[in-house]
């Protein structure tokens, strides 16, 4: 390539890069490039492939087909240390650092050229200059242990930066941060450019991104939707990108909504730490109805969901279950006042990995001395053919499962053989599944609906909530600041609600 | 890792073939059995006569495999008790002490209840003494693990060193109630004769070093195996060693499980000590120091893979070692005991090093350079 072709040729390109899992087309046929001095945003919801595509560009992932091109000329990455050579670096969503090491050992650790003994004054000063430059503000001897998580996240940024990175890839770096630490994350990211650097920019929060980027590409179910340039960006447009409403959802609503209140949540106050995690939280769900509760990650849907399901005990508020006070019964209290859950962590927490299905179906049931594990293998049986689970048999470790049909087993519990649970609450029931098995986890929720129970569904996938759901509200920071019949919700005030924007 | 320039890849297996889990562990045992023969031909006795001597005098001969029963016995429980513990990722290596406290426990019972009972009531009152104490000797770091999470490694590994000068104190240092009143020799005092077993005789005239103890832990794994297996008990702790936040959301208790397991690991330690009283001892004796039956059983459990019936499998094979060895020092040729210890060495890392084979796929590929 010649001379003026690269000096024009942007930082990175990826063509047609495609890259499966067991199970699941993670990115299909995605292209996409960043220039020099540019921020680049991938945009999408869970699932989305963004990950795996910011894994493929930085050569931790190798892509079944496609290719990348470094400044014109094409380059192969067989690990993350062939992309460092190529000053690609990414910081992951989930910080690989050493707890008990000071900022500067992490910043070192596993740098090649590391010699036998470390100059320490060296290396302090040299991170002590980047962390100025860049606007990163941290002590190099500080232990990382014990540091917030922005700092955490700055040491990984220092780190890309110390090891000579010029193209970052920010994997959800908002994903833990509290609102003033992003905005210093943000001059960062401007300090970065400044001085020449590309930064790929992954996220799910609409919200801030349009502040930060240069452009935006949206990804969902592993494809590009759709890619916007500064300016053109309005966040009702790519709410549409992001939830697909392309494809034809067909909603659906009770059919027999009564006015028998099963659940009830009345001015629910939560704390941790010192701080205010659920604030004065109120909520009916009636029998037969399903009530869906959106919001981005980390505004509080999770601990919403423990304090219903009795594992978390909130300081101030009740929650009753059937007529029955459950918010100081434990999970055992409310499972007998008739609730049953669906958490979000479907093997880790909801399964016992390890265990079976038969060994699963026992999990949330009154067990005597004894284990009634023959009436469970019948029950699994019956489950299987019903639901058209894909497993070996009833006694395969439920890890072996995809994850639609771990979700199926989980659901099985909850919704059938938990007897006379007539409240059940069901988070991110399709995170990570395939459109088929969402379907089919669709359709179990509505069968569960019209049989009368009373659901509440949190969910950040919006597209979701607007399928399912005969009322939406939005939590923001822990409270609930919009509340809409499902019917005539409005997606543009719902989006802008989840991003904490004035409605 | 890369080895002359080719990369060795290791994967977790999805599943592992059948055929692997008889193959590792011979594979295991043959590989030991090499490098104790390297052992052997380099101090200068010939590897396989060696074997056959051990094999002989540790499991084929008659008095062979009635001492390596006996010692097996509280092998036995030492090994279900660390495979109790570890089942449930709690790393209990406090065997050893809890064993020591059982001997103590159960000496206890021996003198002060046994004279009054009969022995098919003394015997039974014995062990479980030695399984209270055993139990009670964990009971601390049990509440400081479910409680604030402190390590119990460190914790139970302590409490072995206090229990060891326990001992010491009681027969060495002090002429207090354990040791024997009616000599200056130290010694123990011995047991009321009600709470004392015979020897297996196996229908001959001789006499063994097999007690009907053996009988009794034999009897104690399998109900042990079948226990875990179909009760809630059983189920709940296996749930919570696979996942913890599955416990906690089915509204599982975490401490009382936790603290539970270790009290029990402890009570199986202690019997095993209380078995060494009822059997062979018949007081607490120093003699039980020097062997390392607890931490032996550590080994065990690890050879059985935490399976309870197994673990019979393992003490005995461990013990036939042990006894094998010692017989070869008394030989006319005598071949050092250093060598049955390395035997037994060598059997436990390469059983552990083939648990590597069986969870993982092993792959070796020429390094590709990066094309930059
Ligand atoms: N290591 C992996 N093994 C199997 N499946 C994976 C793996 N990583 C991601 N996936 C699957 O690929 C899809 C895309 O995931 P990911 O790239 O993490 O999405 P995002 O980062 O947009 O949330 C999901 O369906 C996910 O379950
Ligand atoms: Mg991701």
């Amino acid at each position: 390539m010649s001379q003026a072709g690269r000096a024009v040729a942007p930082a990175l390109v990826a063509r047609g890069i495609t890259k499966r899992f067991p199970g699941v087309v993670a990115n299909d046929s995605v292209n996409f490039d960043v220039a020099r001095g540019e921020v680049h945003t991938l945009l999408g919801e869970n699932g989305a492939g963004k990950s795996t595509l910011a894994s493929v560009l930085c050569g931790l992932y190798r892509p079944e087909e496609g290719q990348l091109l470094r400044n014109g000329a094409e380059i192969r990455l067989n690990s993350p240390r062939d992309g460092l050579s190529q000053g690609i670096a990414m910081v992951h969503q989930h910080f690989r650092l050493v707890d008990r090491f000071t900022v500067a050992e992490n910043v070192v650790l596993g740098h090649k050229s590391l010699s036998f003994v470390l100059d320490n004054a060296a290396i302090e000063e040299r991170v002590a200059s980047i962390t100025q430059e860049f606007g990163l503000p941290l002590d190099p001897r500080a232990v990382v242990g014990e540091l917030s998580a922005g700092e955490r996240q700055r040491v990984e940024i220092v780190k890309a930066l110390y090891q000579g990175a010029e193209l970052l890839l920010l994997d959800e770096p908002t994903a833990l941060l509290a609102p003033p630490e992003v905005e210093k994350l943000f001059i960062t990211v401007r300090a970065m450019t400044h001085a020449g650097k590309s930064v790929v920019f992954v996220s799910h929060k609409l919200g801030e991104v349009v502040d930060i980027s240069d452009r935006i590409t949206v990804m969902r179910a592993g494809k590009v939707t759709g890619s916007v340039r500064r300016g053109d960006a309005d966040v009702r447009r790519l709410a549409e990108l992001m939830v697909g409403r392309e494809i034809n959802i067909v909603p659906r609503r009770a059919k027999s909504p009564t006015s028998d209140v099963l659940l009830s949540i009345s001015q629910v106050h939560l704390e941790r730490e010192g701080a205010e995690i659920l604030t004065d939280i109120n909520l009916e769900g009636r029998a037969g109805e399903i009530v869906g509760v959106s919001g981005v990650a980390g505004n509080g849907q999770r601990d919403l969901a423990e304090v219903v399901a009795g594992l978390r005990m909130p300081q101030r508020g009740n929650v009753t279950v059937c007529g029955v006070p459950t918010s100081r019964a434990g999970a055992l209290g409310a499972r007998r006042a008739g609730l049953a859950y669906v958490p979000e962590d479907r093997l880790g927490t909801g399964l016992a990995p390890s265990l079976s299905m038969v060994d699963n179906l026992v999990l949330t049931r009154k067990r005597g001395f004894i284990v009634d594990r023959k009436s469970a293998l019948r029950e699994s049986e019956g489950f299987i053919r019903q639901l058209e689970i894909k497993t070996p048999g009833p006694l395969t470790p439920t890890r072996k499962l995809s994850g639609g049909n771990a979700q199926k087993v989980l659901l099985a519990r909850e919704l059938f053989a938990v007897s006379g649970a007539r409240v059940l609450i069901v988070c991110s029931p399709t995170r990570g599944l395939d459109v088929g098995a969402v379907e089919a986890v669709h359709a179990l929720l509505d069968e569960a609906r019209d049989a009368g129970k009373a659901i509440l569904m949190i969910s950040e996938d919006l597209d979701e909530v607007m399928t399912l759901a005969d009322r939406v509200m939005v939590l923001y920071r822990g409270r609930i600041t919009l509340e809409q019949a499902g019917i005539d919700a409005d997606l543009d005030r719902i989006g802008r609600a989840m991003a904490g924007l004035a409605s | 890792m890369i080895v002359f320039g080719r990369r060795v890849r290791m994967e977790q297996r999805l599943t592992t073939p059948s055929s692997l889990l008889v193959v590792v562990p011979v594979l295991s045992v043959l590989f030991a059995l090499v490098v104790g023969g390297v052992f052997l031909a380099l101090t200068g006795h010939p590897p396989i006569g060696t074997y056959l001597d051990l094999l002989d005098n540790g499991y084929t001969s008659f008095y062979g495999i009635t001492d390596t029963l006996g010692l097996a016995t509280p092998l036995v429980c030492t090994g279900l008790s660390a495979a109790f513990a570890f089942r449930m990722n709690l790393y209990s290596i406090g065997q050893e002490g809890q064993m020591y406290l059982g001997m103590i426990g159960g000496t206890w019972a021996g003198i002060v209840l046994a004279d009054a009972l009969p022995t098919a009531i003394a015997v039974p009152v014995v062990l479980c003494c030695g399984a209270l104490s055993g139990a009670a000797w964990v009971a601390l770091p049990a509440l400081l693990r479910a409680r604030l999470g402190t390590s119990e490694i460190v914790s139970t590994l302590l409490l072995n060193y206090v229990a060891l000068n326990l001992v010491n104190y009681f027969i060495f240092g002090s002429t207090g109630f354990f040791r024997d009143p009616t000599t200056s020799f130290p010694q123990g005092r011995t047991v009321s004769e009600n709470a004392r077993l015979s020897p297996l005789s196996f229908f001959t005239d001789k006499v063994t070093n097999t007690y009907p103890t053996f009988v009794i832990a034999v009897v104690l794994a399998v109900s042990l195996f079948w226990l875990m297996k179909v009760s809630n008990y059983g189920y709940e702790t296996t749930v919570y060693a696979d996942s913890p936040n599955t416990a906690r959301y089915a509204g599982m208790n975490s401490t009382w499980l936790q603290s539970s397991v270790l009290l029990i690991s402890g009570a199986l330690a202690g019997v095993g000590g209380a078995m060494y009283v009822v059997g062979p001892a018949g007081k607490v004796d120093p003699g039980l120091l020097q062997i390392g039956l607890g931490y032996a059983g550590i080994v065990v459990a690890a050879l059985a893979r935490y399976n309870f019936v197994a673990v019979i499998l393992a003490a005995v094979l461990f013990a036939g070692l042990r006894t094998g060895g010692n017989a070869l020092q008394a030989s006319s040729d005598p071949v050092p005991i250093a060598i049955a210890v390395v035997l037994q060495g060598a059997v436990l890392l390469f059983a552990l090093g083939g648990e590597l084979f069986r969870r993982n796929k092993v792959t070796i590929v020429r390094v590709k350079q990066a094309v930059a």
